[in-house]
Formats: structure tokens, C-alpha cells, sequence
């Protein structure tokens, strides 16, 4: 029964979607929202039955009954393993967030932005599941597309300035992807995961292959929004409505790892030379990642700009996680976009209150203008403690893994980037909560100088829905962060390594163990905790520390946060100059380890 | 097999990015996209091209017959019809750029910089 599952969470949404656009106009009242969050649901059923039912051998469905024939595939398929299955559930799941969230607030526009989201909500389930290199790019398309009309939605200056940049970038990522497909199609003559992998390990020192995986790369990374191509993201982030920046930070950001994840697991694990670039220079960029989003998030006033870099910080973590090239890496890196989704999506909603209640997201403005909506103020500094490392829940799992993970592979010098970098969020966003709940830090430093604009969302919907998605994807974040669900997160990780790349070909080679063990820092999740409250206490109290200090931390601290801040300076020429700029970096990187 | 569509594709792209970096108007800048999208159509239809093969359409010829590969010229013609897509969502948000801010230079559109 399960094995017929597969194909049903894109056929549904895209079903949905398409009979909404038919009949939307004639729908009364809130029936949209009705169905559209009906889907959603459906289909975190759908993936969650998927979950339970790929666990003694991932789920291969053949589209058109076209399976293959002995090595010859001609067919495309989908391969759900447990973890690509539980993506996918998270992601429905935060869809269905979001709708409730949004309830009403798209009625001016009827059923056009449930058509757009249903149609996004189907792609990202195509990308989690899909065994296909060129069905990958098809619902990569469609995703950037959707997101793309979405980011636009409200037709004002700077949303239309958001999403030029984010569709030229975004447009030269999807442009690569195809590149690189071309090239693997010449070696190998396959577009079957499977078969790809099967066709590399022949000719593992092939460089057209791996100069295939460095677009293929590049374009994933585009994506996934890591330094150097990162820039796109704050544009788009701080300008997309809010239930739809929910779902961009929440799910479209991480996919792109959670893509390259999968491609070198399932295609190019056979290829030592990629390993190596793997565990040095995507290392690095996520540990620069998180770093250099951290410190931009501490800069920021505008609430969704400050969330924005707060997310290339985060994945940045899940990108170093996907490096090491370890099943507790990868379980690890699980984990932690679990965590991170369900609680950025929570931090978005409560921007979308402020914006919705108070008329406003820039945090000097709004400062001691929330006691009316106090439940927000607490779900804001619970999320906050969350993002800044408190070694409860889920996020906390997850780093617990990839600390373990860094350690077993010897890779430990990016931790302290991790801790930084997840520290400066967690400040910026318990700062924010501070400023704006309490009216605290009356005082502002460095963040004043930051961007920011009037803006508001719909206004008059009840308080209580809003809050109702929140504090459902709160309570997930912190319930599930127990010992059982980053034991599934690593058991997971270790079936998606050793079955779902030959599993189209029938070939299930037997999951490496991953002994149980303690973390090997148990002391990181307190250092990063008293950190970020070191951070938010330092902007918070500036009134009451001795000017001496803010005058010379200030001065040692500007340069950084001024080179910062003028390379995200919004022109759509420079972000494509620095994506010139990493492919260089990429290719040059694979001529020195030489194929 | 040639080098010459390789070599095509290759200048294509990097001068298309070379107009995308210096573009002072947007209409300009999505043309110069184009040209970089270009670029992964001629290197894909080469990678597929077979010399002395035929169309690759079997009607009125035996299996077996030679024929270039039709993958890559799906690929090609799914790739179009994204590009247009995306070409007719960037002309319009162009369009209300201009309708708001009087202008479509690059240099001049910056979000939130006001």
C-alpha cells in the first residue's frame, strides 16, 4: 500500500492548485484557506506514512510503469527514504503553519496566493523526493518561480527590488544546474541518480564529472544562500510577505543543502577528489556562512532583515554539518533543519504579528510598543533562547550531533565559528524581543544605521490564530529535541547514505552502525547560551555601561559591520560578480586537489 | 566533435555575466540573462549531436537507425519554456519598477536604501 504513496504529495498539491485556480473566484468566504491548509495536512500524512513505511527499504515508485532494465534506466523515479520522507513532512507542515497563519490576510487577491503556494508546496516535495537529475531541476524551477511571483507579491518598490535580485541570481543558479546536468549526461548517459553513481564509480578521477559536481554545486549553494552567494537572500527575505518568508527560511533555503546532501551521497560519493573539496572548502564557506551572518544579524533593525541574516548563520551550520561527510554529520545536519524550521517559521509569524498589530518591524521604532500583544513577546524570547543555542529541544539535538560529528572526523576547528555565529543571532533576536516588549535599550548602537522602511501587513486578524501556529511549531521545536528523535535522525541518515542512491537499481548496501555517544563537548550548548545572553545584555544595558567601553568596542566593531554591510548593498551587478567570484574560487579549488 | 560549440557556449556565458555586472538598465541586464541562458542551450545541444545522424523520430526509419539524442534536446526545449517564463515574470516586475520609481537602473534600485 505505501509503495503506491510516493507520487501522491505532488499530484495532490498540484490538483489542489489547479481546481482552485479554476473555481477560486467563485468560492465563498475563506473556503480557500480552508482547502488549501486541508491539503497541507493531507499531505503531512501522506509523508508521514512514507516515513513509517520506508524503514526496512526506502519506497521506489517508476512514473509511467517505467522501471528499469537490468542497468538500463530509462524512467524516472522517485526514491523515499526515511529522510527524504521526513523533510518532506516538515516541510507540509510548515505549509500548513503558514496557511493557518495567513488566514485572511490574502483576501484581496482570492485564491491566487494559495494557486502560488500549493504550486510551491509541490515542488519542494518533487525536490525531497525525485531520484531524477533533470526532474531535480524541474521542480528546482518551479520552486524558484513560484517563490519568485511570491517574493513580488505586494508590487511596492522595495518588494519589486527584492525580487529582481532574487530572480537574476536565483535564474543563474537554475542556468548552471543545467549546465552541469549536460555535463554529467555527456560522461555518464544517465540522468538516474542510481545509474549516475554506478557510471562515476568506473572513472572516479573523471574531471568532466567533477567539474560537473562544481556547478552542480554552485548552483545548489546559490540557492542555499551561502557566502559568497548570499547576498540575494536578505533582499528577498525582508521584503516577501510573511507567511511566505516562513516558508523561505524555513524550507526553500535549507533544501538547497539538504540537495547537495543528497547529490553527493547518491551520485558523487564514489569520487575521492570531490570528498576532499567537500570536507575543506564547503567547510569553510559554511563556517564563513555562519560567521558573517551572524555578525550582519547583529547589525539589523528591520525585524525580517535581522531573521533574514540570522538564516544564512544557521545554514551556514547545516552546510559544515553536510561537509564532514559523516552519517552523525548528516543526522546531525537532519536534526538541526528540523529544529531551525519549526523555530524560524515561529520568529517569521511573529514578525508578520508585529507588522499585522503594530503597523511596523523596525525594532528601534517599536520599541516598548508591544505590551498589547505580550504573548508574542514571550513566544519572541523563547524562539530567541532557542536560535541562541539553549540545550533544550531540537536545534539543540542537532548541534549536540554535529559536535560529536566534527570531533569523530577531526574537523574541530570550525566549532568556535558555529558558536559565534549562532550566538550573535540568538543576541540580536533576544535584543530585539527586549526592545520592543519591554522597552529596553533605549540606547542603540550599531544596528541604527542599518536598513529600514515603513511597512505594514493586513491588519484585523484575531491575535489568537496568529499566535496558534507559533505556539504549535514552539512546542514541536522543544518537544521533540529528546535523545529518540536524534537516534531516528542518525539511523536516518545512515539508511539515506547507504540505500537511497542504488536503490533504483535494486542495490541496498547494509547501513553503517553509528554508536551512541556522548557529546564530546558537553559544555558548548552553555557557551553558546551565556554568550547570546552576554550579546542581548551588552546591546540592551548600553545606557548604563561605562562610555569608555562602548567607545572603544564600538570603534573596534564598526569596520567589521561597515565592510559588511556595504557589500549587501542591494545591486543586483555585484551579487552576480561575486558569484563569478565563487565559481572561481570553486574551480580553482578542484584544479588544486588535481582531479 | 568539435571544440567550437564548447567554445561558443563558454564565451557566451561569460559575456553575458559581463553584461549582467555592468548593466546600468534592467531591460538591457534580462537580455544579457538571456545570452547567459543561451549558453546552456548550445553547450546541451552539442553535448547530444552525433555527426551524419538523422532527427531523432522514428517514423518513417528502422530502430537502429542513427539518430542525435533526444534527451538533451528535451532538456533544451523544457529549459525554453522556463526561460520565457522567467523572462515574462522579470519584463513585468520591470514594468512596475518603472511605473513606481521612474526608473530601471540598476544602480538607482536599491531595496531599502532609502
Amino acid at each position: 500500500m505505501t509503495a503506491l504513496l510516493p507520487p501522491f504529495p505532488v499530484v495532490l498539491p498540484l490538483v489542489a492548485a489547479a481546481l482552485l485556480l479554476l473555481v477560486g473566484r467563485l468560492l465563498p468566504w475563506r473556503l480557500p484557506d480552508l482547502i488549501a491548509t486541508f491539503a497541507a495536512l493531507t499531505m503531512l500524512v501522506i509523508d508521514g506514512a512514507m516515513v513509517l513505511g520506508s524503514a526496512p527499504a526506502p519506497l521506489v515508485y517508476w512514473f509511467g510503469n517505467w522501471p528499469p532494465r537490468g542497468d538500463l534506466v530509462l524512467g524516472i523515479g522517485f526514491v523515499v527514504g526515511q529522510a527524504d520522507a521526513a523533510v518532506a513532512a516538515l516541510i507540509a507542515l510548515l505549509f500548513a503553519a503558514s496557511f493557518v497563519f495567513a488566514w485572511g490576510y490574502f483576501e484581496d487577491i482570492r485564491a491566487f496566493f494559495h494557486v502560488l503556494m500549493l504550486l510551491f508546496l509541490a515542488a519542494m516535495q518533487g525536490f525531497s523526493l525525485t531520484h531524477d537529475l533533470f526532474n531535480l531541476f524541474v521542480w528546482f524551477e518551479v520552486m524558484s518561480v513560484t517563490a519568485f511571483a511570491l517574493t513580488a507579491y505586494r508590487l511596492e518598490a522595495s518588494s519589486l527590488e527584492g525580487a529582481l535580485n532574487f530572480t537574476v541570481t536565483n535564474s543563474l543558479a537554475s542556468f548552471l544546474m543545467l549546465a552541469g546536468i549536460g555535463l554529467l549526461y555527456l560522461r555518464a548517459g544517465t540522468l538516474d541518480f542510481g545509474a549516475l553513481a554506478q557510471s562515476l564509480a568506473g572513472t572516479p578521477r573523471d574531471p568532466v564529472a567533477i567539474g560537473a559536481f562544481a556547478v552542480l554545486a554552485a548552483a545548489l549553494l546559490i540557492k542555499g544562500a551561502m557566502v559568497p552567494f548570499q547576498f540575494w537572500l536578505a533582499d528577498a527575505h525582508a521584503v516577501a510577505p510573511s507567511p511566505v518568508s516562513v516558508i523561505f527560511s524555513g524550507a526553500m533555503v535549507p533544501l538547497g543543502i539538504f540537495g547537495l546532501a543528497k547529490l553527493y551521497w547518491e551520485v558523487f560519493a564514489p569520487m575521492p577528489a570531490i570528498g576532499t573539496v567537500m570536507r575543506s572548502l564547503l567547510l569553510g564557506m559554511g563556517a564563513a556562512s555562519a560567521i558573517i551572518g551572524g555578525f550582519a544579524c547583529l547589525r539589523q533593525r528591520h525585524m525580517k532583515r535581522l531573521l533574514a541574516f540570522s538564516t544564512i548563520s544557521h545554514v551556514g551550520l547545516m552546510l559544515s554539518a553536510v561537509a564532514l561527510l559523516t552519517p552523525r554529520g548528516l543526522g546531525g545536519m537532519l536534526a538541526y533543519l528540523m529544529g531551525h524550521a519549526l523555530v524560524k517559521g515561529a520568529l517569521f509569524m511573529i514578525a508578520g504579528i508585529l507588522l499585522a498589530r503594530l503597523g511596523g518591524i523596525d525594532e528601534i521604532g517599536l520599541r516598548g510598543h508591544g505590551g498589547g500583544i505580550w504573548p508574542a513577546g514571550l513566544a519572541l524570547a523563547l524562539a530567541g533562547l532557542l536560535l541562541g543555542g539553549a540545550p533544550v529541544g531540537l536545534l539543540d539535538e542537532g548541534t549536540r550531533l554535529i559536535d560529536t560529528a566534527a570531533n569523530e572526523a577531526g574537523n574541530e576547528w570550525f566549532l568556535p565559528a558555529i558558536v559565534l555565529g549562532t550566538a550573535c543571532t540568538g543576541g540580536a533576536v533576544l535584543r530585539a524581543a527586549g526592545r520592543i516588549f519591554l522597552g529596553w535599550g533605549e540606547r542603540s548602537g550599531e544596528e541604527e544605521r542599518g536598513p529600514s522602511e515603513e511597512e505594514t501587513e493586513k491588519s484585523g486578524r484575531p491575535l489568537w490564530l496568529m499566535m496558534l501556529p507559533v505556539a504549535v511549531l514552539l512546542a514541536l521545536a522543544l518537544a521533540s529535541g529528546t535523545d529518540g528523535a536524534s537516534r531516528f535522525a542518525v539511523a536516518a541518515a545512515a539508511r539515506f547514505i547507504a540505500w537511497d542512491g542504488g536503490a533504483s537499481l535494486g542495490h541496498l548496501a547494509a547501513p553503517p552502525a553509528v554508536p551512541d555517544v556522548p557529546p564530546s563537548h558537553p559544555f558548548i550548548p552553555w557557551l553558546t547560551i551565556g554568550l547570546t545572553l552576554m550579546i542581548a545584555a551588552h546591546d540592551l544595558g548600553r545606557s548604563r555601561l561605562p562610555r569608555l567601553w562602548l567607545a572603544l568596542s564600538d570603534r573596534a566593531l564598526a569596520p567589521l559591520f561597515v565592510v559588511v554591510d556595504r557589500l549587501h548593498n542591494g545591486l543586483v551587478g555585484d551579487y552576480v560578480a561575486w558569484i563569478a567570484v565563487g565559481l572561481a574560487l570553486f574551480s580553482l579549488s578542484f584544479a588544486a586537489v588535481g582531479g | 566533435m568539435t571544440v567550437l560549440p564548447w567554445l561558443v557556449a563558454l564565451w557566451l556565458f561569460a559575456i553575458g555575466i559581463y553584461g549582467i555586472i555592468t548593466s546600468r538598465h534592467y531591460v538591457h541586464l534580462i537580455g544579457c540573462l538571456g545570452v547567459v541562458q543561451s549558453s546552456t542551450y548550445v553547450f546541451l545541444l552539442s553535448a547530444g549531436y552525433r555527426w551524419g545522424a538523422g532527427a531523432p523520430i522514428f517514423y518513417d526509419h528502422p530502430p537502429g537507425t542513427p539518430a542525435v539524442d533526444p534527451v538533451v534536446q528535451a532538456l533544451v526545449l523544457t529549459d525554453i519554456v522556463v526561460g520565457a517564463t522567467v523572462t515574462a515574470l522579470l519584463l513585468a516586475l520591470v514594468l512596475q519598477v518603472h511605473k513606481r520609481r521612474g526608473t530601471v537602473d540598476p544602480e538607482k534600485l536599491q531595496p531599502m536604501r532609502r
